[in-house]
């Protein structure tokens, strides 16, 4: 499913799919709301009440399990999420300085988003690119062997390329 | 003549521009009757993008490093027949010595094969197993399988070294008939990335090993629990599971015996406790990925409560292998207590980084320094970090351990998942200590007292050492802490989070001592331990540092001597890197 | 079902197989400590508390690790410990490290505060109920003269009494004299005592110590008896505190109720003289020595030594042993030296006997004085006149008479090792005063005739170990005035009293368990935490104008109305837990000693909130065994609460905070009562 981060998350409907498809095989709440998360870009608090109420749980419960995980965000990010890993294979080649580049380059904490709200910047745990350490993935592309200026050229062409559009 | 090209695409090589170069050979080789193709990952990953070139089906060259831009070079050499052109991008006689050395069997067809290919992977002998299994005449019994096993001596490759017979036994021998096989593919470890690589670039031999365990244990229905950080890897499995249905060996009546057995993905969404097997069975329920006591043990009562086996990738790797060729063999390498091979990543401050595959028993030393070509950039070897957050470092003294279940606990380390981060100088272990228990705190699911507060607690004191704020008495109070979250915290991962700081502590205690008594960290890297100052003598004045410093603490005049103010320095160490005469020292 | 053999600290037990360790060992009657265990869900395993030992598996081996006794199952011929050192090594720091994330004040400040350790909270509330029958009996837990008391302590309760953050602190000391004095009036409380031992104790000395002791061991079954060289008991209450403040008759009253219990009171027997330590040991299985301190010191200055220079305690002893013979002081000159409660007590009592001037020579400012600030102002009142900054030099005597008092004039200098700020004197600065009586009111040493043997302390005072309170002789305890640190105010004396028949009721048991200080878990509130308080203010205890008590010695307070002293109670902030007494955690964490002060880190910090329809939650005193998560998810079958987040920052959370959740709550409470800690609180 293509992300549609634009997409208002008051609309369920968007989510009815999903649902048909999973509501009702027990054990689906991860995968839904891998999904709905595909298609809002997070998890809003009305998608979340709404996939309780269709499996039949509640929303303490569906919260409970969503918090739990990493992956799922409660807040909307932005259209390119960074995440750098901080393996230790990543860690030992100086993720660090990476980390550092990026927020300073970006103004943006771990865990945050840039206020034009095109880049999220996220730590993460090892992505399992070890040899090309340090690495990071920027949605689902991933850049190894970083350096700080080569991380500013990434991040740079991004901007130039949405500047363009 | 037939000429394959083959360009490596798994993460790794993707993300050093495999994708990119490909792109650039396809119009390139248009209508030249030279196929271009995709391989997984070979674990030569420093040489990564890599080409390989085939003739008549054997490897006629191996390109490293290469560029898209030089596609054309390579493009002009293949339909020329004239490869001297490519002679500079040929891998070199000491780097082939990483692959010569080692010897695979879970990794056997990694690169050699195209993931996206049946017929590739049947090429190379996929399905044999099997197909031997299953076959009327002389087939194997449940019974036979778990038996070859149990002679293969083949143990879980996960990290904990269960002998896997005897889970598969215990599964099949457990009441009920709805029987679950699922592959733990959450690989969580940092630094271990072997799993990912076997999916990436060998799903078939994922998905005929879970087939024989299903057999063996009497499941109908296999589940592989993938990280969501792999796409590429669930990508490839997608795609192999429906090939592999397509062509009979997924689904009901295989091969037409009367054994029947679906396959599922589930992935994951980014917990390492999951890849604890209670926790994992949990987060497959769609639950909070939280670990369960033991007993009952998934054998008994697992996934939906029903009888469930659970192993690594690597592990379900080598099954066929030991199908096709008899448990001796496999028990025929390795050492006394352990059996086969084994793959490691190899990563860190080492030379020639990838995946390694060797047979139990060699030394730590001939895995690191004749395999790995020994320390990058001439640095010094200091430690070796082995399984993880759950594992520990071995310092130089122990290099000749042998590589075997026993021996690397004896050395406080694990065996593990096979992630070895290798170490030189440059790293203060006090600070690795921390950075895994900072892992391990994180990763906390928080269920227990002794993982959820001990861990914190743990990683406090570290924290506190590292920005010489240590007190007398905290290297005891690790200690205490240490053990006492070992012995009661509920699952794997407490139970193994101090392992990182009790190995430190044993082999590294003076730089512990270091930080707490001296406020110094021997290798220069906590930054709060750190006093940058200028040589007035070297200085030339050229105020390049002044300028770079980001908070505008070097003062000095144009030609003269600067000087650090060392109350507003933030110990970022910009003047050091910046300085081109070496006016700059750090102590 | 079979049953099964095992072994559980020692006790052969036989249990259903199949059980887990933990239910074997309830149904034979023994509690493995556990925390996140409820019947009615399923086991869970997160609290660690139940770790057990299997010293033996039924085949002669141990099993190396520790079980989870929730989970283990119980296998015939397990020889199973929970009391291990390593058992015990494991649950302490499950506690430690329980406790280093548990914000919540186990008690409130005023009971922390209080020497004696008294539940104010607790008799408070009774109060506030109007259930001053049940106020009495939880004060008697710890002070048998309650009436006495709460008229003469200088209230350490109220000293750090948050109340005092909002407007004043709560006037506890007298809601505790009127809960008493109504007790006193009709229906007086009568405690339970346990059946006789047949175990002989002695004490000396009937003061607050000694009679808090005889008390509390005579509820144990002990014979007690109390020997005591004066005419009445009391000790320094009946002798060393004016009428005024303690009217002796109620006094009398409260002493009565212990004598009615059992306790044989013998008077005018002196130690060393009437009878022997020798002899109450022979005689006795034990002895306890509370002789006071009852010499005043010396000052040290020239002309101590001359008539009408006396010591405070002697001064007030005179007075108070006479019988209504009060000295005729009209007319004369008094100065007292000193700025303790004594000074205070002998100043007003002199103005009491008619004296025209009575200055109070203190050699500091009215602000370091340790008496008690109301004493100060009403005897200001009274007529009362202060010397600060100046100290005794020399008492001048005309024919061996004193006549005249020179007082250095002192001036204060740097703060010293306590924090005051020690004076100097003057060089050459000089006052001299007509004075016609010297009282020193510096303070008081002990007597120690008689106690033959008995190690001394360098102070002079008895050296009594601090958790024990044995002395170097075998059986024989001392507590109160007498002994090391020396004369301290009465609930001090009253505390050690009742630490000490614990200790002393131990031993005659035969396994003596020296005191120790129970572990509390504490918190920081400041005023910001309570600026939503609505002021109330501090009710006022009705006095005799000036003018009119410093003319005799009748009481100066009149006393509180049964509306005030409800009123004032139910001022109280009730800071300390509600589940105090039902706290598993708590209950565990005392049973052994634990610091989690060493595993010091970041807390969690959580508001208190009120989310569900009758239950409100405090996830400061949560230790997530998620209990009632559980329950509510298992047995309620609502699913309104849930686990949020993961590791160390997990918090348990109604469903987003939401105003529909109290609707949706069935009010079961179920999860209330299964919380093992105070995090839980049914308020409807």
């Amino acid at each position: 499913m293509k992300c549609q981060c634009a997409a208002n998350p008051s609309d369920l409907s968007l989510l009815e799919p999903v649902l048909a498809e999973y509501a009702d095989i027990k054990g689906s709440l991860i995968t839904i709301l891998q999904q709905a998360q595909e298609i809002y870009g997070y998890l809003p608090t009305d998608v979340i009440s709404h996939i309780a109420e269709r499996t039949g749980s509640t929303p303490a419960r569906v919260l409970g399990v969503a918090t739990f995980y990493t992956q799922f965000r409660f807040q909307p990010v932005g259209k390119y999420l960074i995440m750098l890993c901080d393996g230790t294979a990543c860690h030992v080649n100086g993720s660090a300085r990476i980390a550092a580049a990026v927020q300073e380059y970006l103004h943006v904490e771990n865990g945050g988003t840039t206020e034009d709200g095109l880049f999220s910047f996220s730590i993460v745990a090892c992505l399992g690119c070890c040899s090309l350490s340090p690495v990071m993935m920027i949605n689902e592309d991933t850049y190894g062997s970083l350096t700080p200026a080569k991380v500013l050229e990434i991040l740079k062409n991004i901007q130039t390329k949405e500047a363009a559009k | 003549m037939s000429i394959r090209i083959a360009v490596g695409k798994g993460s790794c090589g993707i993300a050093a521009g495999a994708a990119a170069l490909s792109d650039a050979l396809a119009p390139l080789l248009e209508s030249s009757g030279i196929s271009l193709g995709t391989v997984g990952c070979v674990g030569m990953c420093w040489l990564e993008p890599i080409v390989d070139i085939y003739e008549n089906g054997l490897l006629k060259a191996r390109l490293v490093h290469v560029q898209p831009e030089q596609a054309p070079m390579i493009a002009q050499a293949v339909k020329t027949g004239d490869f001297s052109v490519i002679d500079p991008l040929r891998i070199t006689k000491e780097d082939h010595a990483f692959l010569e050395q080692q010897t695979r069997i879970a990794l056997r067809n990694c690169g050699m094969i195209d993931p996206e290919s049946i017929e590739s992977a049947l090429d190379a002998g996929s399905y044999q197993a099997i197909r031997k299994i299953l076959s009327q005449e002389n087939g194997m019994s449940p019974e036979d399988v778990i038996e070859c096993v149990k002679i293969s001596g083949l143990a879980g490759r996960g990290g904990a070294g269960f002998p896997t017979w005897f889970k598969w036994n215990a599964a099949r021998n457990a009441a009920g008939d709805e029987k679950y096989l699922i592959c733990n593919a959450d690989e969580g470890d940092p630094g271990a990335f072997m799993d990912r690589a076997v999916i990436e670039s060998d799903p078939h031999t994922l998905i005929e090993g879970m087939l024989i365990g299903a057999y063996a244990i009497g499941a109908q229905e296999a589940i592989v629990y993938v990280r969501a950080e792999y796409p590429l890897a669930i990508k490839r499995l997608e795609y192999a599971i429906t090939e592999a249905r397509a062509a009979g060996y997924i689904g009901k009546n295989i091969l037409g015996s009367s054994f029947s057995c679906e396959f599922r993905i589930k992935a994951g969404a980014g917990a390492f406790v999951c890849g604890e097997e209670t926790a994992l069975i949990q987060s497959l329920q769609g639950q909070r990925g939280m670990p369960q006591l033991k007993p009952p043990f998934p054998a008994e009562s697992g996934y939906w409560d029903k009888p469930s086996n659970i192993n690594n990738v690597e592990t379900y790797a080598n099954v066929a292998w030991i199908i096709n060729n008899g448990g001796e063999a496999f028990a025929a390498m390795g050492t006394e207590d352990s059996k086969g091979t084994k793959v490691f990543a190899l990563t860190g401050k080492i030379q020639r980084g990838g995946l390694v595959e060797i047979p139990m028993g060699m030394t730590l030393r001939q895995v690191i320094f004749d395999i790995g070509g020994g320390i990058r950039d001439g640095g010094t070897f200091k430690a070796v970090q082995m399984g993880g957050p759950s594992g520990g470092c071995i310092p130089a003294s122990l290099l000749d351990t042998v590589i075997d279940y026993k021996k690397l606990a004896a050395t406080g380390a694990i065996m593990g998942s096979g992630g070895m981060v290798v170490m030189d100088d440059s790293t203060c272990m006090v600070s690795m200590a921390k950075f895994f228990l900072d892992f391990t705190a994180k990763e906390s699911c928080g269920k227990c007292v002794h993982c959820r507060i001990g861990t914190k607690r743990l990683q406090e004191i570290l924290t506190r050492i590292v920005a010489g704020e240590g007190k007398d008495g905290d290297i005891e109070l690790l200690e205490e802490l240490c053990h006492a979250v070992r012995d009661g915290a509920l699952c794997g991962l407490g139970q193994t989070a101090p392992n990182p700081v009790l190995s430190t502590l044993r082999y590294f205690r003076d730089e512990f001592e270091a930080h707490i008594r001296d406020k110094r960290c021997p290798a220069h890297i906590c930054t709060d331990l750190l006093h940058y100052e200028i040589n007035a003598e070297q200085c030339k004045g050229c105020t390049a540092c002044a300028r770079k410093c980001p908070v505008y603490a070097i003062s000095g005049i144009v030609k003269g001597p600067h000087s650090i103010d060392q109350s507003s320095c933030i110990r970022c160490g910009q003047c050091m890197a910046t300085c081109k005469f070496g006016a700059v020292s750090v102590s | 079902m079979s049953q099964i053999h095992i072994t559980i600290n020692g006790v052969s037990c036989v249990c259903e197989e199949g059980a887990s360790i933990l239910h074997a060992a309830q149904q034979n009657g023994i509690e493995i400590p556990n925390l996140c265990n409820d019947d009615s869900v399923r086991v869970y395993g997160a609290c660690g508390l139940c770790a057990v030992e299997v010293l033996d598996d039924g085949s002669g081996r141990a099993i190396p690790k520790l079980l989870r006794a929730c989970s283990a199952k119980a296998m015939d011929g397990y020889v199973i410990r929970f009391d291990t050192e390593r058992v015990n090594q494991s649950r302490k720091i499950s506690l430690e490290l329980l406790m280093s994330d548990h914000t919540g004040d186990c008690r409130g400040p005023c009971q922390l505060n209080c020497p004696a350790g008294t539940d104010c909270q607790g008799y408070v509330k009774k109060i506030a109920e109007g259930d001053f029958h049940g106020a009495i009996g939880i004060i008697k837990e710890k002070i048998p003269i309650p009436a006495s008391i709460g008229r003469v302590c200088p209230h350490p309760c109220e000293q750090n009494c948050r109340r005092g953050m909002v407007e004043a602190p709560l006037s506890i000391a007298y809601l505790k004299a009127h809960a008493a004095d109504r007790d006193l009036a009709a229906d007086t409380y009568v405690p339970e005592t346990t059946p006789d031992t047949g175990k002989h104790i002695a004490i000396v000395g009937g003061g607050p110590a000694g009679l808090t002791a005889a008390f509390d061991l005579r509820r144990k079954g002990h014979a007690v008896t109390i020997y005591d060289a004066a005419a009445q008991m009391g000790g320094m209450l009946r002798y060393g505190i004016p009428a005024y403040r303690l009217p002796k008759d109620l006094l009398a009253r409260e002493i009565n109720e212990i004598e009615k219990l059992g306790v044989a009171m013998q008077n005018n027997v002196r130690l060393g003289k009437d009878i022997t330590l020798a002899d109450l040991r022979s005689q006795n299985d034990a002895v306890i020595l509370a002789t006071g301190a009852w010499r005043s010191m010396q000052m040290r200055v020239k002309g101590e030594e001359l008539d009408g220079v006396m010591g405070g305690i002697q001064f007030l002893h005179n007075i108070s042993s006479g019988e209504g013979d009060i000295p005729d002081l009209s007319g004369k000159k008094v100065a007292v030296c000193g700025g303790g409660n004594t000074a205070m007590d002998a100043c007003r009592t002199a103005i009491r006997c008619g004296a025209e001037t009575v200055y109070v020579i203190y050699r500091r400012t009215r602000s370091e004085m340790p008496a008690e600030e109301l004493e100060i102002e009403e005897s200001i009142e009274e007529g009362v006149t202060y010397k600060f900054l100046t100290n005794p030099a020399e008492i001048i005597g005309t024919n061996g008479r004193v006549s005249q008092i020179r007082l250095q004039v002192m001036e204060l200098g740097e703060p010293d090792a306590s924090g005051r700020r020690s004076p100097i004197p003057v060089e050459g600065k000089f006052e001299v005063l007509d004075v016609d009586l010297v009282i020193m009111a510096i303070g008081q040493i002990p007597n120690v005739d008689g106690l033959d043997g008995v190690t001394l302390t360098k102070k002079g005072t008895i050296e009594a170990d601090s958790a024990t309170y044995l002395t170097n002789l075998p059986n024989v305890y001392a507590i109160g005035d007498a002994t090391n640190r020396g004369a301290s105010i009465a609930i001090e004396a009253i505390g050690e009293g009742g630490r000490c028949a614990a200790v002393v009721d131990s031993a005659l048991r035969g396994d003596i368990k020296p005191y120790r200080t129970p572990f509390y878990s504490k918190k920081t509130v400041t005023p910001d935490n309570l600026a939503d308080r609505e002021k109330q203010p501090r009710c006022q205890m009705p006095v005799r104008p000036a003018a009119e008590r410093a003319q005799d010695f009748a009481p100066v307070n009149l006393g509180l109305t049964d509306e005030t002293a409800i009123q004032e109670a139910r001022r109280c902030l009730e800071c300390g837990c509600h589940d105090y007494h039902d706290c598993k955690l708590i209950r565990y964490a005392q049973q052994q000693e634990i610091h989690p002060e060493r595993l010091d880190g970041v807390k969690n910090t959580h508001e208190t909130e009120r989310k569900l329809v009758c239950i409100e939650r405090d996830n400061g005193k949560c230790i997530l065994c998620g209990l009632c998560v559980r329950i509510c998810d298992e047995v309620a079958k609502q699913g309104i609460l849930g686990l949020l987040g993961r590791g160390f920052p997990t918090v348990i959370k109604p469903e987003f905070n939401r105003p529909e959740v109290i609707q949706i709550c069935a009010s079961c409470k179920k999860c209330a009562k299964a919380c093992p800690t105070g995090a839980l609180k049914i308020i409807g």
